[in-house]
Formats: C-alpha cells, structure tokens, sequence
C-alpha cells in the first residue's frame, strides 16, 4: 500500500520526477566514476609490473619505485637460484633516453627497459611474437601509447637515441603509465649499446619465477636470509602495496584522486539530498491531507522513505550501466586498468540508499509539521 | 597584489555600469527592491541556499586554484632566473630535460650589442641522489649550480650565501622539497651522489611534476660531482642554460633577435616569457592535471547549476502567487523577469563571497601540506566569479518559465 502511494507520486509528474531522476543519476555516475579513478589511477604505476611474470621481485635497497629503482649486482640473481624453489632468475635494466624527434627538431625523454631474451618476461604475446626481432642490432620496440611528441611509431624508422642511431623494430601495446612520455622495450645486449655507461652486471630488477606450488612467502624468507643489506626481496603483493603507496602518499596523484573523491560523496550526497527533498517538499499538501485524513506520521515517514528509495534505484540502475560504458571507454584512453567490480556497486548502492534514508527522514521534519489548516 | 588593485578597478567600473542600467533607479514604480526581499523572505531556507552556492563556488575555485598551482610549480624555477633570455640547446624541449651545450657559445653571446652579462647554470635531474640527513634514504634530485662571481639566482637566500658557497662541497637545499627529504637545516651534513655535502642554508622553492627537491651548488662543486669526465686545464665544462640580462634602453626581442643572428642553428635563444609558455604548453599538453581539473570545474558547474535551479525554482513557486499578484496587477514579464535574474545575481553573489572566503583560509593550509604554490589569484577569482553568475543566472532562465506561465487566475 505505502509502495503504490510513494510509486503514484513519482508517477504523477512524470515531467518532474524525470528531472529529479536526472539529477540524481549525475550524482550517482559521479561518484562511480571518482572512486573508478580513485582505485584505478595509482594502479597505472603498476602497468608493468601487472604485465610481468614473476612471483618475487628483487631490487635495491634504495628502490624508491619503478622509475627510480637504483641498481644491484648481478650476482644477486645467481645467489637467488641457489634456493631450490627458484625456477629462474631474469634480469631486467631501465634507463631514460633521449629521442630526438627529427621533424620537431626537440628531444624528448622516453624510458627504455633491456630485456633478457632467453626469460620470457612479458605475459603479453603480441610482445612475445616481436622478440626476435630484438636480436638485431640497435633495435626496439616502441609502446603505440607513447606521445605523439615522438613522431610517426612505425617500423622500419630510424630514430636517434641517446645520439645513436636506432630502428624501430615493431610496436606493441601496454600502456606507459606514469612513467614517460613514451616506453621502448629492447634487448640487454641493445641496452648497452644505447647507454655505453650502463654494464650488464649493474640490474635495475631481478624478476624471480618460482617453481609452481612454491610459496613465495616462504622463499622470500628464505631469500632475504641469504641476501645482503643492498637488496629488497617483494612479493607481487608488497611491491603492489609498494607502488600504490607511493602514488598515493607521495606524490600529487593521490591527492588530485582524493580530493576528487571527496567532492564527488559531498556532490552526490548533496543533490541526493536536494533532490529528495524538494520532491518530498513539493508534495507537501497531499501528505497533509493523509494526515488530516488520519494516517499517521510513522505511516506518511514510510511512504516517504520509500519513495526516496525507489527514485534513488530508478536513477542507480542506468548510472552503473553508464558507468561500466564510461569505464571502457576510459580504459581504451588511457589504458587505466580501470574496472567495475560488484563491491564498488554494492558500495554506491548502500550509500545511495542509506543517502536517501536520511533525505527523507529530513524531509519528515518538514512534514511532521505539515498542518492541514495552514496549507490550504 | 598590483593584479588585484587592477583587478578591483575593472569590477568597481563594471558595477557602476551595472548600477545605470539597473531598473530600481528612478521612478517610484522600481522603488521596492523586490529581488532583494524575495531573498530574505525566508531566512532559514537562505542560509540553505547560499551553503549551496557556495559550496558550488568553493568547489570550481579549489579546482581552478589546484589546476593553476600544479602549472604554476613548474614556473618556479624560471620567476627565480635573474634574466631576460634564457639561451640552450635547441633540442631541449623542457626545464627539467638534460641537454647540455658548449659554453664558448655564451662568450660569443655577449659580444652581442645590448647584452648586460650572459651568465651559465649547470644542471643534473638524472644522476643526482640525495640522501635525506634522518633516515639515510636516498631520492633523486634536481641540482642547480651557478659561478657564485656570477650569480643568476633571485631566492634570497642563495643571494646571501655566495661567500659561503664559494667553499668546495657546500650547497643550499630547498626546505620546501617533499618530506621524504628531510631536514636539512645548515651545518647538516648528508650525501649527495654518493659524496659528502655540507648544507650552508635553505631556500624555499617547492617540488613540481618532476623534482621533488632541489639542490643548489656553485659550478665547481658540481662540476667534481656530476662532470661526466674530468676536464682537461682550461677545458670549458657544457652548460645547460645561459642567462642573458638585456642592458636597459634596449628591447629585449631585438637583442633576441641579434643573439638568434649570432648564435650557431643548434642553439636556441627564448625570452623568458616564451619559456614560461613553452613549459605552461608542456604541462598542458603533456600531463593530466589539466583535464581533470577542468572536468572538476566542470563537475563543480553543473552541481552548482543544479544547486540554484532548485533554489529558484523552490523560492518562485513559493512565491508564484505574489508574482501572479504582480501581474494582475499589470506589471509586464520584462520587470518579472528582471527581479528573477536580480535575484540569482544576489544568490550568487552572496554564495560567492563566503565560498572565496573558505577557499582562502583552505588555501592556505593546503599550500603548506601539499607544498604547491597554491594561491588565490585574481585570475582564479574572477573566473569562479564569472562563473558562479553564469551558472546563477542560467538556473534562473530555466526556473524562470513558471513565474512567465504564472497565471492569476489559475493561482488563486
């Protein structure tokens, strides 16, 4: 009964229910879309790492994250594959390069990753297929996200890199991330040649596979036993946590997503409120003809909340849709691993609701004193 | 602030305009200021409103203050170069971009008619690790280094510790760098690659989108630490930039142009504002920062947009049958249609004024813990103004049909 009055008022003025709808639906895919951004964004420091096969991570004691990791000795990856459970150990070196773009005539900064050919690092076949390609000679493969600062990324061109003369071997598609304008994957042995100062026996990462039912708990203790003070053993779960704590705390990142964040509950919860409100408001003399009638305030606050509720799920349902549309699209932009997952709706959803519980109970305020007397 | 007395003068012209066009002078008929009363009819509901308002207005003005601040940290630097033109390598593309070139070209520089000094500043953002003094963490840096003979720097403190720089392996560290750097206040000693440095003093300069921290050395102590060779007896080391200060009386673009004539093709001679646009263009194009923050002023709009609309629209069907009244008794929908706009020109402005008021003080806490320049600026200012009225005065175009449709008879 209190369902069929709360759904008769929405329906009754199709023209201004709609618009309520309509708002609310803004501040719903608001809020979806914020905490999107908000848990994916510090994500696009972990694109490679997402994309790599390693169960433990070696690095430098003074790794501050991906694009500043320092250096360890090689020979930290062979006393490594002294512990049984390791299956390999590869290495893997970055650098920054400058590109010199010919038609602009300025040099850009790209970041450059040397591969070990025999390891297969990347859980990315279409990188695979183009490996070989690597063995020639002063080659690399370039990211088809990097900047277009950096001119035509076709195969077969010849570029200038750190002053020396590079083809362009083929393209992929990973992402950059945060960390350039553009990425180039090459060969250890076309590492060197492109920094004659880097030496093979300086890595910036060891990538360990363990062999499979191995825990890698237990090997990281187990390494880090055996490993001395000028290197970082992380499981795929520490240096996740590593990587988002630093976007998040330190740098500006998770203070842009944050404050967004912030806005978009404030926004959302205020036209929730606003809207909610004013619908409730509006119907002010019919509620007071019930009660004059003889239905009581606990009766009116029912029919109230549920109206809220229904007006708030009205608008949820096409905002998430929306939301998961605008997510791939974002996700296609910026190769963000930006994803809907049912926590995230059922969070927006308890809070839409739980929003709309408390307009309409603030708006019982105002028809609890509804008095049938004054208002006609 | 000369910004801000220009800024007032044009607002004070702006509302004199306002003033003769406003329909309550003259004549007895506008003498109630309808608009006005319509607004405090309800006290309680105002205060509702203009919390909205100006939520709304402190919400696009944070956004467009963040926006300006993150470019604006990247300027930094560049407002504190003691020069007219800055000259480098043609190739480099960015401040913060290691590009070196031959310092004989700077000699040739100041051949140059109408050139006061062409003084050099080294710079390293790569192999540059600083080894914050507490917890013995190393982060990469910014180092800057000049002749201390030839200072180029305009921080203060850099001015007041030439002498002292002049002692080999001494710097002057940013007490504005993020926290992860540490204290450094004079006399600590910490590293710096890897070799010992002595703090002689702090300089406030702040991180950007690049460099967390900054150091900054006379050239001989840098050239020990990052020279990439040692150098030959009399070998001139590269520079990264060459700062060139035009004698007064002549026109900075035409010893630009002379320095362009005398210059070899690889070098590229920039007045300083044509370096403050090229890294504002690099930082708009290349970063995010950007476009999210025009997508919060945006966000902040609509909201705000939003936010009026229900107030008018709530405040003109409260008073819809006044309005009725009003034209029964014969006044045209001109004068109606005035007093709605008025109004929403009072709303925004009386949202406006305590949603600038926040922002500051918010400004001021924020800049300190996200160390950004952040400030409101007369251009933040106005634009959030401008906008808060546009978005005021379109929520009312939109609520405005109902007083319009306002039928007397239907009302009462």
């Amino acid at each position: 009964m209190k369902t069929l009055v709360a759904w008769r008022i929405v329906a009754h003025d199709k023209g201004r229910s709609g618009l309520a709808i309509g708002g609310v639906f803004v501040a719903i895919l608001l809020m979806f879309l914020q905490l999107g951004f908000y848990a994916s964004v510090p994500r696009g420091g972990l694109l490679f790492y997402d994309a790599m096969r390693f169960d433990l991570l070696l690095a430098s004691s003074a790794y501050v994250f991906e694009g500043q990791s320092s250096t360890i000795p090689r020979r930290r990856l062979f006393q490594a594959l002294a512990v049984p459970q390791v299956l390999r150990a590869n290495a893997l070196y970055h650098d920054r390069a400058r590109w010199l773009n010919d038609d602009e005539r300025l040099a850009r900064d790209i970041f450059v990753m040397g591969l070990d050919l025999r390891g297969v690092l990347f859980d990315l076949p279409e990188i695979e297929r183009r490996l070989e390609a690597l063995r020639q000679p002063d080659t690399i493969l370039v990211d088809t996200a990097s900047r277009p600062e950096l001119g035509a990324l076709v195969a077969g061109r010849r570029i200038e890199l750190e002053q020396r003369n590079v083809t362009i071997a083929g393209t992929y598609s990973l992402g950059t991330g945060f960390i350039g304008l553009g990425v180039a994957l090459t060969s250890d042995l076309n590492f060197t040649r492109i920094f004659p100062k880097r030496s093979l026996s300086a890595v910036n990462l060891g990538l360990l596979v363990l062999e499979p039912g191995a825990d890698p708990n237990v090997v990281a203790a187990s390494l880090r036993n055996i490993m001395p003070a000028d290197t970082r053993v992380f499981t795929r779960a520490e240096i996740n946590d590593h990587e988002m704590n630093h976007w998040v705390t330190r740098t500006s990142t998770g203070l842009v997503f944050g404050c967004g964040l912030l806005v978009a509950a404030i926004v959302g919860l205020v036209i929730l409120n606003q809207t909610l409100s004013t619908q409730i408001t509006r119907q002010l003399p019919q509620f007071a003809t019930l009660k004059a009638m003889g239905y009581s305030d606990g009766y009116l606050g029912g029919v109230v909340i549920i109206l809220a509720i229904i007006m708030s799920t009205i608008s949820y349902v096409p905002a998430a849709a929306v939301a998961v549309a605008l997510y791939s699209m974002v996700r296609d932009a910026t190769k963000l691993p930006i994803e809907m997952n049912s926590a995230r709706m059922a969070g927006v959803l308890a809070i839409v609701w739980g929003m709309s519980a408390l307009s309409a109970l603030v708006a019982l305020r105002v028809l609890r004193r509804a008095d049938p007397v004054e208002l006609f | 602030m000369g910004q801000w007395a220009d800024g007032a003068a044009r607002i004070g012209r702006f509302a004199a305009a306002l003033r003769s066009t406003s329909p309550r002078r003259g004549g007895t008929r506008r003498a109630v200021p309808l608009a006005w009363r319509n607004m405090l009819s309800d006290r309680r509901r105002l205060l509702r409103s203009i919390s909205g308002i100006a939520f709304a207005a402190l919400l696009m003005m944070l956004q467009i203050g963040f926006r300006n601040a993150f470019i604006d940290s990247a300027l930094q630097v560049l407002y504190n170069i003691d020069g007219d033109i800055l000259i480098t390598s043609s190739t480099k593309f960015r401040f913060a971009a290691k590009d070196p070139f031959a310092r004989r070209q700077l000699y040739a520089a100041h051949a140059v008619d109408g050139v006061a000094w062409a003084r050099p500043i080294y710079g390293e953002w790569n192999l540059a690790i600083w080894k914050n003094p507490q917890t013995r963490k190393t982060y990469s840096t910014q180092v800057l280094a000049f002749d201390p003979d030839q200072p180029v720097f305009l921080f203060p403190e850099v001015r007041d510790h030439l002498e002292q720089l002049r002692q080999p392996d001494t710097a002057l560290s940013d007490r504005k760098a993020r926290r992860s750097y540490g204290f450094a206040d004079a006399g600590t000693v910490t590293e710096l690659t890897r070799r010992e440095i002595r703090i002689i003093g702090n300089f406030a300069l702040g991180p950007d989108f690049t460099a967390d921290g900054t150091v900054i050395t006379s050239d001989r102590t840098f050239l020990k630490f990052f020279a990439p060779r040692p150098l030959a007896a009399g070998e001139l080391a590269d520079i990264e930039f060459g700062v060139v200060k035009v004698r007064p009386g002549y026109a900075i673009e035409t010893v630009q142009q002379a320095l362009k004539q005398a210059l070899p093709a690889n070098i590229a001679v920039r007045t300083k504002a044509e370096w403050l646009a090229l890294e504002t263009d690099f930082q708009n194009t290349v970063s995010p920062v950007g476009p999210i923050f025009m997508l919060g002023t945006a966000i902040g709009f609509i909201v705000g947009m939003m936010i009026s609309y229900q107030v008018l629209y709530t405040d003109l069907s409260d008073q819809l049958p006044q309005y009725a009244t009003l034209k029964a008794m014969g006044y045209e929908n001109t004068y109606l249609v005035r007093a709605v706009l008025e109004q929403a020109s009072f709303y925004a402005l009386a949202g406006f004024l305590p949603g600038l008021a926040v922002a500051v003080g918010l400004a001021h806490v924020l800049a300190d813990v996200t160390l950004l320049p952040l400030r409101m600026s007369f251009e933040t200012v106005a634009t959030t103004f401008a906008l808060t009225l546009g978005m005021c005065l379109f929520a009312a175009a939109l609520a405005m049909r109902r007083v319009l449709a306002a039928d007397p008879a239907d009302v009462f």
